[in-house]
């Protein structure tokens, strides 16, 4: 899952990012609000946390302008404006949530994670779950017929965006997009070893191959 | 005219001056005309008193021309008498003396009439049959002799008709004071009528259903409309301006309070959990006081004349931000009529319902609901907020209440968060109560006053 954060103060961006990046996340940082309209509108984000206090453009016009272009990325807003006034604007601009700072850090991870998963079609659960797979976000574990297993960080966030689109054929290129931030290396190498690492831990079956097409997670019984 | 009068009597502001005018106008007028009246009639009644004893002074000397020298001395010569002497209580007398021997008209019959000396011009004397007689005494010496000669007449009629006039003139005197209180009336509530206007923009000012007032007023009223909305623009203005400082400062502050929460979940606090709570409890206690009192001095209160909360269009809005924080499966109904509109800031409102709904949420299953009706006649609005949670037991709902009173004491968060609510009902003037909902759970009824921010 590869997320944007626009935020003007780089300390909060630093230690978002760091958070961020050890739920398992691809995190790109921006604190300009003309680059965010840019950057936000042609890479393929899975969400972006925007603040709303930008210098360059307004967090609300960014997001406008996004909305305006059919942008459907998810947006959480994060921001200090705590007034009700103030979050029915942001919603009606087209946020999806709205976090008010401060904030846990841990609420803020849930609330990604729940938008995460309703942008994908799995609404009003407490956990992820696809193709007969619990994911466990918090310890970053996976559970299969009540017995679980640890995962490393690369095949966490591979899987997380495995059970997301579970059932869909998801293209190498596709994977990097969506796992790996806008400074990263891209080697095709790097992914087959995690998926491998996967079917070790899951079962050959649980994820499917198809030749020049990419992979698929599919139900164990399917 | 019964209808303008009845508008008239419906506005106070129009009243006051209207009887004002109209009082001073109508005692004016009465004393005025009285004197008037009265001092004309006088000076008409006195100038024919002057000129009927003229005629007399001519009726004694015909008398004097009709005594002669007779067979028996000197004789009265009834020939060249008016007949009007010979008719009895006709309103014409006399009474000649001379030399000891007296004539009297027939007239007078057996009325004496004899002053002994000059009578006061003017006046009038008793006469016979209740006639007021005028009297011119005469002297003459004629045949060697002096002669008194006494004529009278009658002045009743004359008097018969100047009350007559008088009647008349009461009469007119009124119905022209009527015609004219009306006139008046009508040019005051003609001429007050930009007043009148003035005051229905102001009524509809403070209900929130026009922002400012209409500058196309005459030139003395222009003055006072330019300033009131000058000052409703630089109210609002400063408004807006302070508001947008204490985002700001929100803004500055919350940003490395943000920061703060995130350096305490740093996995090198993991050895010092207790030094991780304590940063924690520090920071949510600073956070509260500061999103507290920041909230506290966003409120508007009653400074804005135009301010205004349209129920029907904020509330959906309002409820949908609501249902996307909440994402849940709850159903948040709400009722108000269509026009409804409450005389507060908006932004207020909204603070204040989006804190209710916000915790009604939280403690909800899945029902809530949002009322706000004005009861008819009832001078307050009152606005419900409903949930089927848990809600609080009778016995606690006062101790719920009177916790918030100090900052320090309140448990925001965790507790109902009735914390800014209080401060903005406190600041509409209104009061909240707790009661059981019929859906199960908590009633937060709040009544705010209707005329307050009047």
């Amino acid at each position: 899952m590869r997320i944007l954060i626009v935020e003007d103060n780089v300390s909060l961006a630093d230690e978002l990012t760091a958070d961020l990046k050890r739920a398992g996340y691809a995190v790109d940082w921006l604190a300009d609000g003309r680059d965010a309209a840019y950057q936000g509108a042609t890479e393929p984000y899975d969400l972006v946390v925007l603040d709303l206090g930008l210098p360059g453009k307004s967090g609300l016009d960014v997001l406008r302008e996004w909305r305006a272009a059919r942008v459907q990325h998810p947006v959480l807003i994060l921001t200090a404006r705590d007034h009700w006034a103030e979050r029915i604007e942001g919603l009606k601009a087209g946020a999806d949530d709205y976090l008010t700072k401060p904030f846990h850090p841990e609420e803020l991870q849930l609330r990604i994670q729940a938008l995460l998963r309703r942008a994908h079609g799995q609404v009003n659960q407490a956990q992820l779950s696809a193709a007969g797979l619990q994911l466990d976000e918090a310890q970053q574990q996976v559970i299969k017929n009540g017995e679980s297993f640890q995962l490393t960080a690369a095949e966490f966030s591979l899987l997380r965006y495995l059970m997301l689109n579970a059932g869909k054929i998801i293209s190498k290129t596709q994977l990097h997009d969506h796992l790996y931030d806008g400074e990263s290396e891209r080697d095709s190498n790097v992914i087959e070893v995690h998926i491998n690492h996967l079917r070790a831990k899951l079962g050959k079956a649980a994820i499917e191959t198809r030749r020049g097409q990419g992979y698929r997670l599919v139900e164990p019984n399917a | 005219m019964t209808s303008l009068l009845k508008k008239l009597r419906l506005t106070p502001l129009l009243n006051s001056i209207q009887q004002r005018l109209g009082l001073g106008l109508i005692s004016l007028l009465l004393l005025v005309g009285l004197i008037f009246a009265q001092l004309g009639l006088w000076i008409f009644d006195q100038g024919l008193r002057r000129y009927f004893t003229g005629q007399l002074q001519t009726q004694s000397e015909t008398l004097l021309a009709a005594l002669v020298r007779g067979p028996n001395g000197i004789e009265l010569d009834q020939q060249r008498l008016g007949s009007v002497y010979h008719r009895p209580f006709s309103g014409w007398y006399f009474v000649i003396d001379f030399n000891g021997q007296q004539w009297r008209s027939r007239s007078l019959w057996d009325h004496p009439l004899s002053l002994t000396k000059e009578p006061d011009s003017g006046v009038l004397y008793d006469g016979p049959q209740q006639q007021q007689l005028l009297i011119h005494r005469a002297q003459f010496r004629r045949f060697g002799k002096t002669i008194v000669i006494q004529v009278a007449q009658d002045y009743t009629p004359l008097l018969d008709n100047f009350r007559r006039i008088q009647y008349m003139g009461a009469g007119l005197g009124i119905a022209a004071l009527v015609l004219l209180v009306l006139l008046q009336r009508w040019l005051v509530a003609h001429s007050l009528q930009p007043l009148e206007s003035l005051r229905q923009q102001i009524a509809q000012l403070q209900q929130g259903a026009r922002s400012t007032l209409e500058t196309d007023v005459p030139s003395e009223l222009k003055p006072l409309v330019e300033q009131l909305n000058r000052l409703s623009h630089h109210t609002e203005d400063r408004l807006k301006r302070s508001r947008n400082a204490l985002g700001n400062l929100g803004h500055a502050l919350k940003t490395p309070l943000a920061i703060l929460f995130s350096l305490a979940n740093r996995s090198e606090l993991n050895s010092h959990p207790e030094l991780r709570e304590n940063f924690r409890q520090q920071l949510q206690h600073m956070q509260e006081r500061i999103s507290r009192e920041l909230a506290r001095a966003r409120l508007a209160g009653e400074a804005l004349p135009g301010a205004h909360f349209h129920c029907a269009r904020e509330l959906p809005d309002l409820i949908a931000t609501l249902q996307l924080i909440h994402r849940r499966d709850l159903h948040i109904h709400w009722s108000a009529a269509a026009e409804l509109r409450l005389p507060w800031d908006r932004e207020d409102i909204l603070e204040l319902l989006g804190n209710l709904l916000d915790n009604a949420c939280k403690w909800a299953q899945q029902q809530v609901q949002v009322s706000i009706t004005q009861p008819v006649d009832s001078g307050y609005f009152e606005i419900r907020v409903e949930d089927d949670g848990p809600g609080i037991q009778a016995a606690e709902r006062e101790q719920v209440l009177s916790r918030g009173t100090r900052m320090d004491e309140q448990v925001q968060g965790h507790g109902l968060g009735l914390g800014i609510v209080r401060d903005i009902v406190e600041h509409c003037g209104g009061s909240l109560g707790l009661q059981q909902s019929s859906l199960g759970g908590l009633a937060v009824v709040i009544h705010l006053p209707a005329n307050s921010a009047a």
